[in-house]
């Protein structure tokens, strides 16, 4: 269990410090000036030390300076009322990980505590790449719902309402939608929620939606932009692009640029599951002239798919589809060009599916050389034998 | 006379100049000054401040760009300039004309100082943008304020470089007596350009706030967290670390500031790489 001490010499702040440390389970130790502190840790090894720079007998600097002429490199968080430039440069040149201002939030201190112990180095050098990051796409939700703020798939923001009325009628039931009409209330939003995409009207008056979206997109980092714009003669995409939007949803809405976007945020990121080298086709749920999309997308899903199989250096690919619509010859084309794909880079390709899918790919020459089984498991046990 | 005293008495006079009230500042254009005015009535006709914008054709154009532009969407049919002005609002417009009106305030005929103040005007920009973002943290829209403070946290420099710029001349030309070098030109600009803006933002009348940050955003204020010199502070400083600045710089002072902002305005080190990605190309863009 790491040990952290914490040199402050006011004894509420070392309380409330040394509370929130057990909190997190860590033990605690408490000095109330540096020569104390420069003691206990001749005494025994810190994980980590909490240090106050004002403290009579030996201040933080110099306790810090000392430590470090020791050769102590035990890592050192600055906690202090103190702001100014010279005195907190002085500090990180001879030495430390972070800084917290007091009087802090309890959660400011346990993330930075925790950053350290865990080895993230607190502050660190978080601008070097920043020009040339492109922008992360959007995560499945449960890898990014921060503590306390609820999860919703879709924020609206336009200043006419029944926008929003009209995108909740043409979307389905399980996508939540916020809606909201200023750019005062998106942000406020933007604030207590976490949104997988953002829509951003591109005519909201007095409102400049490039600079909104910035803003917005500031306490989004991993939500998608996606611009509300009239249909014109420009390139609006490729204009949208240049502000900063991740794409357009061009209103007035029609059904099939809808579930385009739906496709697109929302369908593809489970379309395809894959648990080690069994790869699973989602069920196929919308209007039947959809089918042709569905399975565009979860050929694409596939692609990118077999490569991190094959990465992790299986053998055989099994291919899960029992829950694919089975109507037409889709199927059985999308699994011929999975079983080349799964070819092309070595690996042996098993089919799961119903007994009506073993008939149709009976029927066609093409696919009825393929390794059929009723279930995984009696897939796995066949590459296992 | 050494050159440090010599810059000390250059800084000297400037200052004596600011208290004295001699010292003279760039003005707001007429058509400026008169828009601004009428642009405070909160009922107000975007016809008449058309009419009297028109009266400056490279300002009328630089806001029917602006409005036409597909940031304000529409961007595809012709707008008269008192429909892009309706578009655009109050807020937006009043910004734009002190923006336009600064803008100028950096451009130099001297090839000494223009290509950096061009730069000072760039680290300007992407301070006001970032100024602008970091607001939107606190979940508060009105970010016209935060572009402004941003904008102008460094008007004074151009004023005092061109200041030291005619005392160069009159020394070489009329005394035949040698300047302060360049780093001098730096120091005595870093000295007293804080005042000269604060100078320049009273006689414009901008509002206090924005007069507030030109004063005091070198360093952060704890005892106002949420203050808009704090704010314009960390911007200050991520601008800097992203490279985006004029001169040299102190890189532990930025990082130092940049540390102690994290914790002020409550930023994590996402929320810096967001604020920052691209900022470097959306400055160099806005006024290519």
């Amino acid at each position: 269990m790491a040990t952290i001490l914490t040199v402050d010499d006011s004894r509420s702040v070392r309380t409330i410090v040394s509370k929130q440390v057990k909190d997190l389970g860590f033990e605690v130790e408490e000095a109330e000036d540096g020569v104390q502190g420069l003691s206990k840790l001749g005494e025994r090894e810190y994980d980590l030390v909490l240090l106050d720079v004002t403290m009579p007998n030996l201040d933080g600097p110099g306790m810090l300076a000392k430590m470090r002429e020791n050769g102590n490199k035990t890592p050192v968080i600055m906690l202090t009322s103190e702001s100014k430039r010279s005195v907190v440069s002085g500090v990180m040149k001879i030495g430390i990980a972070d800084y917290i201002l007091k009087p802090f939030k309890p959660e400011e201190l346990r993330a930075k505590v925790l950053s350290v112990l865990q080895g993230e180095g607190g502050a660190g050098e978080v601008l070097a790449a920043t020009s040339e990051q492109p922008a992360a796409p959007a995560p499945e939700p449960s890898a990014r719902v921060e503590a306390g703020k609820q999860f919703v798939d879709v924020l609206v923001v336009d200043d006419m309402e029944n926008v929003h009325k009209k995108l909740r009628t043409m979307l389905p039931a399980h996508i939540t939608l916020n809606g909201v009409t200023s750019a005062q209330a998106a942000l406020q939003s933007c604030r207590q929620r976490v949104y997988r995409v953002t829509l951003v009207d591109t005519e909201i008056p007095d409102v400049d939606s490039a600079v909104l979206a910035q803003q917005l997109k500031v306490l989004q980092p991993h939500a998608a932009f996606v611009a509300l714009a009239l249909r014109t003669t420009n390139d609006v995409l490729g204009e949208v692009r240049a502000q900063g939007f991740d794409n357009v949803l061009f209103k007035p809405f029609s059904q099939d640029n809808v579930d385009d976007f739906i496709g697109q945020y929302f369908e593809n990121l489970d379309l395809l599951t894959a648990e080690e080298n069994v790869l699973k086709a989602a069920a196929f749920a919308g209007r039947a002239d959809r089918m042709d999309k569905y399975y565009n997308r979860i050929g694409e899903a596939f692609a990118g798919a077999i490569n991190k199989v094959a990465a992790a250096c299986f053998e055989d690919l099994v291919l899960d589809v029992s829950a694919a619509p089975t109507t037409g010859d889709r199927l059985p084309k999308f699994l011929l060009s999975a079983a080349e794909q799964a070819k092309q880079v070595g690996m042996r390709f098993a089919v799961v599916g119903s007994p009506d899918l073993q008939k149709i790919l009976n029927s066609y020459t093409e696919t009825k050389e393929l390794r059929f089984y009723p279930s995984v498991s009696e897939a796995q046990a066949a590459s296992q034998a | 006379m050494s050159s440090e005293r010599f810059s000390e008495q250059l800084e000297q006079i400037v200052l004596k100049r600011i208290s004295e009230d001699s010292l003279v500042l760039p003005t707001l254009p007429s058509v400026v000054t008169k828009a601004l005015e009428v642009l405070k009535d909160p009922e107000v006709a975007f016809k008449q401040v058309g009419t009297i914008i028109e009266r400056d054709p490279v300002l009328a154009a630089r806001l029917l760009r602006m409005a036409t532009s597909a940031a304000f969407a529409g961007g595809t049919k012709k707008v008269t300039l008192s429909e892009a002005l309706t578009r655009l609002g109050a807020k937006s417009v009043r910004t734009l004309l002190v923006e336009a009106t600064a803008q100028k305030v950096f451009v130099s005929r001297d090839p000494k100082i223009a290509e950096s103040m061009k730069k000072v005007w760039q680290h300007s920009v992407a301070v006001a943008t970032l100024s602008r973002d970091v607001l939107a943290l606190s979940g508060n829209a009105d970010s016209e304020a935060a572009y402004l403070a941003g904008l102008l946290h460094d008007v004074g420099k151009p004023v005092v470089a061109a200041i030291l710029l005619e005392f160069e001349r009159q020394m070489t030309e009329v005394y035949n007596r040698p300047f302060i070098d360049s780093a001098e030109w730096v120091a005595v600009i870093a000295r007293t350009h804080r005042v000269v803006g604060v100078a320049l933002a009273e006689k414009w009348q901008m509002p206090e706030q924005v007069t507030r940050c030109i004063r005091d955003s070198a360093e952060y204020d704890n005892a106002d967290r949420a203050s808009l010199v704090n704010i314009v502070c960390f911007s200050n400083s991520l601008a800097k670390k992203t490279g985006i600045f004029a001169g040299s710089i102190d890189p532990d002072e930025v990082d130092a500031l940049v540390m102690i902002g994290r914790s002020i305005i409550g930023a994590n080190d996402e929320i810096i790489k967001t604020l920052t990605r691209g900022l470097k190309e959306r400055v160099a863009n806005l006024y290519d």
